[in-house]
């Protein structure tokens, strides 16, 4: 085979090379260029407790938050339906968003009652600058007109948003939170949000 | 060129190990999800399975295959529900069957709905003259005496051929080798998480580790395929006078209910004559009292009998319009007679007949919602703000012609909550499907069967079994059958397609009107036309469990086939050879 050949035969190689790195700069990009508001593990914000827990919406994931504060020693006081009086010696409000009309049903609310709820909670945290911790523990199954409806209007007043991943499929949550610059932390299930409520409220567990 | 193809080696290897864990995935981009909705008819030649879980069809099909007839498959798929959709059924729990017998052409019904413990009484859910809601719901008070394995081991044992033993199998397996948990299975657990945390602990077989299943986990119940062993090993006396049902006395004595070893003990099946009617060249075949579903179908179809719905359309205003004002009559009927025939005068002969229909035909006004659905202020204690899920529904056909139809629950999705221990099932709360007012004809009381709305039913067409058919969704189960039947007869959909198409659904509480709840697909032109016309809406999600999720055999005429069709709105399925 002469010199000739060979540098011929190469030249699909060198192309491939090429093309390898010329689609991970256009398409496929790093990680922390894909999400740039994906918060570093260690350079989590930092919010205090005591906590209050509320819900926006009214879906059962507000039992959810209860139990994951529980289990991360978290001082908090969960409150399905609270008001600006409720915060009264608070530091936090944890946010648990998705809608659920078999909850509002049981409430007895409707959606514009929930959402002039909520909206007075966060105007109240806005007054007395009570930061604003948003959950979304539902995933794909707590997507849907009312629970989208309830994301769009409250997310983008949250400090940190920490979201089960299967709901960001259509990277819905990203999005918002890259307009509201609001760090995002994804999880692939519920319960690793015991470990992030521990960081992020500073709690020294005993060894 | 051995060279060469070790340069190129070298560089696919370079890309793959220096720039893979750079790489972000698609996943984290938008993926849109597979439309799971777009209708998909199963055909199959012989014979076929339809219901709320693949691994249930797996398990009917596999006894059909095995020699087993429609009444053995039934069976097998429905104790595979209490494996693989175990929030919507099981043996905590009751319903009813509608059979065909291709043989002797023969419909018969079997209930085995639960039945109210002997010591219930009118005012049992009462204190202080207040309805204490949590007792009707989560509470021991809550369980009414289960019947479900009493009515599938009359089924096997009077029409079918093979043992308990046989038709067990599969259950055992899907408990025991667990599968993957569908994006439904976890959003329910999700839904239902503070009732399991409250009734069974952060250590319920219904949760993982304290916390909900999420979508791909595997759920596993190794505690229910034991209990099934024992019923194979021991049969039924186990669940109703041996060591299973000490477990469920126990727990629910422990909740605070009254359910003893004799109310268990005494618990039988019943074998009904089924309720039968037309409409235009079809025959209905479906349950009678204590169920109510097979009666307001009945209802609902004579009412538009002579009504050119066709003319009006699919999805038309008027269609709706007329649909929803015969739901708010009927709901008046419903509280005022209906009940348990075994302890009341129901009476049916008047509410099925024709003249009847006709009259509450002429109540509706064209264009116009009523201020008012009854002089008698009635059912004013019932629930108004009903939104609870619930129930499962199998069909199947095999290839003599047998038929069966079968609706099973343990009411709301994962039940009262209550878990014997070490039995790996759930208890029902039906008590909560008798009213809350004690001069109601189906206030609860000693041995009652609660009123239903379940509607397990068979059309025939020119003497020929034609539509197989039956829904979960509680009070949203006739209205979400006659509409499958309507889109089907009337307006020429096939099967899936009009189980998929868009319900809606109203009722009336003590003769007042409460919304019209829609999914979000009807058009917005037709819901404006209807708020003209005095309807308050309710827009609900595009596929919204609320209404139901149906399943269905369309059987083609000279036995040349059968078409099924499952609910997307749950994990339907259906599967035939």
């Amino acid at each position: 085979m002469s010199y000739l050949k060979i540098k011929l035969l190469k030249l699909p190689v060198y192309f491939l090379l090429i093309l390898g790195i010329a689609l991970l700069s256009l398409d496929f990009v790093p990680v922390n260029q894909a999400n740039p508001l994906q918060v570093e593990p260690n350079n989590l914000p930092q919010f205090s407790s005591p906590v209050l827990i509320t819900s926006a919406g009214q879906s059962a994931e507000i039992q959810l938050a209860g139990v994951i504060a529980k289990r991360a020693s978290l001082n908090a006081e969960l409150v399905k339906m609270a008001t600006a009086e409720n915060l009264q010696g608070k530091k936090t409000l944890v946010l648990v968003l998705g809608a659920s009309l078999k909850g509002l049903g049981a409430a007895g609310l409707d959606m514009n009652q929930e959402i002039s709820r909520v909206s007075s909670l966060l105007q109240a945290c806005q007054e007395k600058s009570i930061p604003v911790l948003c959950l979304h523990l539902g995933g794909e199954a707590r997507r849907g007109e009312l629970s989208d409806k309830i994301v769009a209007s409250f997310l983008p007043l949250a400090q940190l948003a920490l979201v089960v991943s299967s709901g960001n499929k259509d990277g819905f949550f990203t999005r918002i939170c890259q307009e509201n610059n609001i760090p995002l932390i994804l999880i692939d299930r519920a319960s690793e949000a015991i470990d992030y409520f521990q960081k992020i409220f500073l709690i020294n567990l005993p060894q | 060129m051995f060279h060469f193809n070790i340069l190129l080696g070298q560089i696919i290897l370079f890309n793959w190990l220096i720039l893979n864990p750079l790489i972000v995935y698609p996943q984290q981009k938008t993926t849109p999800p597979v439309d799971k909705h777009q209708p998909q008819n199963f055909f199959a030649s012989k014979a076929m399975v339809v219901a709320a879980h693949p691994l249930a069809v797996k398990a009917g099909l596999k006894i059909l295959r095995q020699g087993g007839n429609a009444i053995d498959a039934a069976v097998a798929t429905a104790a595979a529900l209490n494996a693989a959709e175990p929030f919507a059924s099981g043996i905590g729990g009751g319903g009813f069957m509608v059979i065909y017998l291709a043989q002797e052409k023969k419909v018969t019904v079997i209930n085995f709905r639960e039945r109210a413990p002997a010591a219930s009484s009118p005012t049992m859910f009462h204190q202080d003259g207040q309805v204490q809601e949590k007792w009707r719901r989560t509470h021991g008070l809550a369980v009414a005496v289960p019947g479900a394995l009493a009515g599938w081991n009359y089924a096997l044992k009077k029409y079918g051929r093979l043992s308990l033993r046989e038709v067990f199998q599969e259950a055992i397996t899907i408990a025991e080798r667990g599968f993957a948990v569908s994006p439904t299975f976890s959003s329910i657990n999700k839904d239902e998480y503070e009732k399991l945390l409250a009734m069974d602990g952060e250590n319920s077989c219904y949760l993982q580790q304290g916390f909900p299943f999420e979508p791909g986990d595997i759920f596993r119940n190794p505690e229910l395929a034991q209990t099934f062993r024992l019923l194979v090993e021991k049969g039924t006396k186990a669940f109703y006078q041996g060591e299973i049902g000490q477990k469920i006395i126990q727990a629910v004595q422990e909740k605070g209910g009254i359910m003893t070893a004799k109310d268990l003990a005494s618990y039988q099946a019943l074998e009904l004559k089924p309720l039968w009617a037309s409409y235009k060249d079809f025959e209905i075949w479906t349950i009678p009292p204590p169920g109510s579903g097979g009666l307001h179908i009945i209802q609902l179809l004579s009412i538009f009998e002579q009504l050119p719905l066709k003319k009006w359309g699919y999805l038309s205003p008027n269609y709706i319009h007329y649909f929803t004002e015969a739901l708010r009559f009927i709901f008046v009927d419903r509280n005022l007679y209906l009940g348990d025939p075994e302890f009341i005068d129901v009476p049916l002969k008047k509410l099925v007949s024709k003249e009847y229909a006709q009259a509450i035909q002429r109540k509706i006004k064209p264009t116009k919602a009523a201020p008012s659905y009854s002089p008698v202020a009635s059912g004013l204690l019932e629930n108004p703000r009903d939104e609870d899920e619930n129930t499962t529904h199998l069909c199947v056909v095999d290839e003599e012609g047998n038929i069966v139809s079968l609706t099973q629950s343990i009411n709301h999705f994962f039940g009262s909550g209550i878990v014997p221990e070490g039995t790996g099932f759930l208890l029902n709360n039906h008590m909560d499907d008798f009213s809350r007012d004690p001069q109601s004809p189906n206030a609860p009381g000693p041995w009652r069967h609660p009123l239903s709305s379940m509607g397990p039913l068979i059309i025939f067409h020119q003497g020929q079994p034609f539509l197989v058919l039956g829904s979960p969704g509680g009070t949203r189960i006739f209205s979400s059958l006659t509409q499958i039947i309507f889109n089907i007869i009337e307006f020429g959909l096939e099967l899936d397609e009009a189980i998929e198409a868009p319900r809606f659904f109203s009722y009336s509480v003590g003769g007042k009107a409460r919304p019209l709840f829609v999914e979000s697909r009807i058009p917005a032109v037709t819901l404006e036309k209807l708020r003209q016309w005095g309807h308050e809406i309710t827009i609900r999600e595009a596929y919204d469990k609320y209404f139901g999720g149906a399943q269905g055999i369309l059987i083609l005429p000279q036995r040349q086939g059968m078409y099924g069709g499952a609910d997307s709105r749950r994990d339907g399925t259906g599967k035939g050879y």
